[in-house]
């Protein structure tokens, strides 16, 4: 599609509304199918033994006990599965993944790698017989902190790369002249700024289920994001071809990104299944899903930045550095995304970008909501909001000034469309009469003279679709029944966020039928047409726009089946509602069910169609406005109320596009606060491996959201203008508390989470 | 989870042969929140648990102006934070009540369980222990009541002997003239364990603090009490000043770790700031 094509005006009856979503039901009742459902008969439970080491050789592993112990039928260890180095993350055609994994290898790179799988007839068995595996190590000199791990001299956590444990080569940016951009500065800032490891936490932890047919053919249902990328390198590592290998997945419970690599666990459990002809069911425990789950980068910056004294930008200078940890994964994709994303959001001609990525003897980062973003854009925003108080400001008015515009070069290499920055911000402001929130009186509250209170402003912006990283294809099938019902065939995965609701939405729309006549179906890969994965936000955008062309040839169609059995010509009539009628004369009309169903010697209708789309890129746009409260004798930061203001483009089911804004507002208000997976740096044990100590934010201490989505600035390249939203959310909210609280205590931090220790020991700091 | 035996105890006698018979890594099954988390977790070896959710007689809370409540080993947390007694004359339990975990936990959670765990984190001790309640305990020999302060001996250790069951808690009564109140500290507003809890019971007389109790959560081995900065505070009018010596005394006082949750020295602030709040707040429970 061209991306200039216009967004063509029109009266939608089923887009925009936020229609009853059709796994609603299911899900209430407790009818719907999660992979940790599933019970086949014979079915053995698998269970990793992990290391409790972080760097070392395995000398010897002995698991002569393990086999003999009651119940167990496998065990698999180094010596017995197939060496193949593969990809953490097998992105087609993409340059943001590398190859340096084994399903399991003779060294151990962090505490908690997997080192032995073993099958049992029950959980607890499996379990008992881990203890029963005798592993000697060689312990290796580890390094946990990227600052260690880049030093010369420091141990190698692998064979492969560029060396240096770096994870690929420097990314580097030019634009302008940045040395010159300085000379012309009035002031420079400069800053460093440090993330933590924020981790996704999803609900459903990994869960996978393998099993092989009479005719080797291998059935796997797992819960992940990218069913097809699973095949192909299920496929490509157990040496099968396409026809032998079928993944599916229904009802997901969360992903946020991080279940879009292949796991260990799940190569394991297709090669147990394989060693013991039966079914095998592995499922991770929270502990697991920390230590062998993916979590954000913690990433360390570098920020220096030119201004005018009228507040324009001259220069950007910045160095990142994300933490792999002990594998690649994401971090390629992650370090080149979040690495370009610091040429946009506030405009600046001469920018100088450089971005590393180290691996760690520390668990896996990977692909998290927010895509290395959320990292470069807390930096640049709270140097913006302190550009701001240099310059005695409204920090309103200088993000107003030099936010991203229609035509900027996106990072993506693009011109923006759409003016959706500038619009989100200034809709924030006046609504909120901003002005007089910044100039209000700050005097405490008698009554509660220790509490400060502050306002702070995030903007992000963020695309929809991985492009240019990686050249993205959506697809969609749909058929249209003999009753006048239609399919829709997805490999679109449904993490919980309502695609396939939105996908059905956009089919009806366009075909002309009632949502509730449309099913659909997806997750098999043996099935539905092939899919890149639901990552990037660009489900809605990619595979949203595939499904309305599919669904706008299928119309074409049915108008033609109809015109025939009404003895018209196409043109003379429309589809509207499940209904063919003349446009001259709507009483002479015949449902789709008639067009489409036998009569009179003519049989039945076969109507299908494929859409097939690859897009480029757009960019959704928002500004976050966050009060805070401030303890200022124990630390404690309480966020009371946000009104993020997001565009969208068009918004095809409205309580999902809000509910999508606030989950990650509430995931971003627990990076900021409280959430940090905390690795021990004396042995690289995990401090926190549990939701116990990960303190992840409850409805309980979630603020008023007052949610304002406006559909300004539509992108040609998504369904009548559709943008993505996942993702957005989660980075905007940072940068405005962190902003909120120096409004509140005249503090600036850097990094997150903010804790009540470093708001104390801050304003201990600020009174000495 | 890793497997366990189950038995089902018919009477306090029958739980405790059970106790004494299985051996050791037998444990009381009581609302099973903390027990079962644990053994899933692998946190506690555990090879036989003994149910006494069946036992008769141990559901009962009774409350008389002498006396003052008594509830039974199998009364849940959720029960007693809906009881309007307590949310009248007992505001601190109230407190420490609401605070414990989540609904879905506290209607599951005792009371008993949560004091037997030993945790010193755990909510319900600190307001227990400024009340100054007893633990009453049953043995095949014999019965014992222990004040709630002399029943812990360490993180996870009480002087329950093995056999020996904690059949009910005594709180006694809550005077006119008594203020009451228990300040939890922590991340999150629900689902969450301690910092620091700090819990003040005090009575007044014609605008003088007659008697007074601090006790301080997750800052030590045990719940402790802080009997010099109490010392402080007797006989006095409880002005600011007074208060704010006594609550930087507690500091002193109390033996707090560093861990993920916080430093030792971010507790040991908080104890000061929690022990002046709460205060304030036991002055306005009967102001």
């Amino acid at each position: 599609m061209n991306m200039t094509t216009p967004i063509e005006p029109r009266e939608f009856k089923i887009v925009g509304k936020s229609v009853k979503r059709d796994d609603v039901l299911e899900k209430v009742t407790g009818e719907a199918q999660y992979t940790g459902d599933i019970k086949l008969p014979g079915m053995l439970h698998g269970k990793i033994k992990r290391a409790a080491i972080a760097h070392a050789r395995i000398k010897s592993i002995d698991v002569s006990k393990a086999l003999a112990y009651p119940g167990v039928k496998a065990v698999l260890t180094h010596e017995t599965v197939p060496r193949v180095l593969h990809y953490g993350s097998p992105h087609p055609r993409s340059a943001s993944c590398t190859k340096d994994q084994y399903i399991l290898d003779d060294k151990v790179r962090f505490w908690g790698e997997g080192v032995a799988a073993v099958a049992a007839i029950s959980e607890e068995i499996a379990d008992e017989a881990l203890d029963l595996i005798e592993v000697e190590y060689e312990a290796l000199p580890a390094v946990f902190e990227p600052e260690d791990a880049a030093q010369p001299g420091a141990p190698l956590i692998h064979d492969v790369g560029p060396g240096g444990n770096l994870v690929l080569d420097p990314v580097r940016v030019n634009r302008g002249d940045v040395d010159k951009g300085f000379a012309e500065a009035d002031f420079v800032l400069e800053g460093t700024f440090a993330g933590g490891r924020p981790h996704p936490a999803y609900m459903e932890p990994n869960v996978c289920v393998a099993d092989w047919d009479g005719s080797n053919k291998l059935t796997f249902w797992t819960s992940t994001q990218t069913s097809f990328m699973v095949r192909g390198i299920l496929a490509e590592v157990l040496g099968l071809p396409l026809t032998k290998v079928r993944v599916l997945v229904d009802h997901m419970g969360g992903g946020f990104g991080a279940k879009q690599d292949l796991f260990q666990h799940e190569f394991l459990c297709a090669l147990l299944a394989k060693e013991t002809r039966r079914p095998v069911k592995m499922e991770f425990t929270r502990h697991e899903t920390f230590v062998a789950g993916r979590s954000r980068h913690p990433c360390k910056i570098w920020l220096k930045q030119g201004f005018k004294n009228d507040g324009t930008l001259v220069a950007r200078d910045m160095k990142l550095v994300y933490d792999s940890g002990a594998y690649g994964s994401h971090g390629p994709g992650v370090t080149i995304v979040g690495t370009t994303a610091a040429t946009s959001l506030y405009r600046c001609e001469n920018v100088r970008l450089e971005g590393r990525c180290v691996y760690t003897n520390t668990p896996i980062n990977g692909a998290f909501r927010g895509y290395g973003v959320v990292q470069s854009y807390y930096a640049l925003d709270i140097q913006m909001d302190e550009a701001a108080e240099r310059l005695g400001m409204d920090p309103a008015e200088l993000k107003l000034k030099n936010v991203v515009r229609a035509g900027d070069i996106a990072p993506s290499g693009h011109p923006i469309i759409g003016h959706g920055l500038e619009i989100c911000l200034q809709h924030g402001i006046d609504v909120l009469d901003w002005k007089a929130l910044w100039n209000r009186d700050r005097t405490p509250d008698p009554k509660r003279p220790h509490i400060r209170t502050g306002w702070g402003i995030g903007c992000e912006m963020h695309g929809s679709s991985a492009y240019p990283g990686i050249k993205e294809q959506g697809n969609a099938t749909v058929k249209v029944n003999e009753d006048g019902t239609v399919t829709l065939l997805t490999g679109a995965a449904g993490l919980g966020t309502g695609a396939h609701t939105a996908l059905a939405q956009i089919v009806a729309e366009e075909l002309g039928v009632r949502f509730e006549d449309v099913g659909v179906i997806h997750g098999d890969t043996d099935v539905v047409p092939w899919d890149i994965g639901a990552f990037a936000s660009h489900t809605t955008y990619l595979v949203g726009t595939a499904a309305k062309m599919a669904a706008g040839k299928v119309r074409a169609a049915v108008l033609a089946r109809a015109a025939m059995k009404l003895q018209v010509a196409p043109e003379e009539i429309d589809l509207s509602e499940g209904k063919v009628f003349l446009i001259a004369e709507p009483d002479r009309c015949m449902t789709v069910s008639e067009a489409m169903g036998p009569s009179r010697g003519i049989p039945a209708a076969n109507i299908v169609a494929n859409g097939t789309y690859e897009p480029t890129k757009s960019y959704s746009f928002a500004a976050h406005f966050t009060e805070v409260d401030v303890d200022t004798e124990t630390g404690l930061v309480e966020v009371k109320r946000v009104v993020p203001v997001h565009d969208v483009g068009r918004v095809i089911h409205p309580i999902a596009a809000q509910g999508q804004i606030e989950g990650g507002i509430q995931q971003g208000i627990g990076h900021t606060l409280t959430e940090d997976y905390v690795i021990d740096k004396k042995t690289g044990r995990s401090l926190n491996a549990g939701l116990v100590d990960y303190k992840m934010p409850l409805s309980m201490d979630m603020p008023d959201i007052e949610t304002i989505i406006l559909e300004a600035a539509p992108d040609p390249g998504g369904p009548w203008g559709a943008k993505g939203v996942g993702e957005d959310p989660i980075i905007a909210i940072g940068p405005s508390i962190a902003n909120a609280i120096h409004d509140a205590i005249g503090v600036r931090f850097h990094h997150y989470p903010i804790t009540p220790e470093d708001i104390l020991k801050a304003l201990r700091e600020k009174g000495a | 989870m890793r497997r366990f035996d189950y038995h089902r105890a018919e009477t306090l006698e029958h739980a405790s042969r059970l106790l004494a018979e299985l051996g050791d890594d037998t444990f009381l099954f009581n609302g099973g929140t903390d027990l079962l988390v644990e053994i899933r977790e692998r946190l506690r070896r555990v090879r036989n648990v003994v149910d006494i959710k069946q036992i008769p007689g141990l559901s009962d809370i009774t409350y008389d102006e002498t006396r003052g409540l008594t509830f039974g080993a199998l009364v849940t947390v959720g029960r007693l934070e809906r009881l309007p007694l307590v949310c009248q004359r007992y505001p601190n339990l109230r407190a420490a009540f609401a605070s414990l975990g989540s609904i879905q936990v506290r209607n599951r959670a005792t009371v008993v369980g949560n004091i037997c765990r030993a945790s010193p984190s755990a909510d319900t001790i600190p307001p227990l222990v400024a009340d100054g309640a007893f633990v009453h305990i049953y043995s095949r020999t014999n019965m014992r009541v222990v004040p709630i302060a002399e029943f812990f001996t360490g993180p996870g250790r009480t002087v329950l002997a093995k056999g020996e069951i904690v059949t009910g808690i005594t709180v006694p009564p809550a005077g006119d003239t008594a203020g009451k109140a228990y300040i939890k500290h922590g991340r999150r507003k629900a689902m969450e364990l301690s910092t620091v809890g700090v819990a003040v019971s005090l009575s007044m007389e014609e605008g003088v603090c007659c008697d007074i109790r601090i006790a301080l959560g997750a800052v030590g081995a045990t719940v402790l009490r802080a009997p010099q900065a109490e010392a402080m505070l007797r006989g006095t009018r409880l002005d600011a000043s007074a208060v704010r010596s006594a609550a930087d005394k507690a500091m002193e006082e109390c033996t707090p770790i560093s861990n993920v949750r916080a430093s030792a020295d971010y507790r040991r602030d908080m104890v000061g700031v929690l022990t002046g709040r709460a205060i304030k707040q036991a002055l306005e429970t009967f102001a």
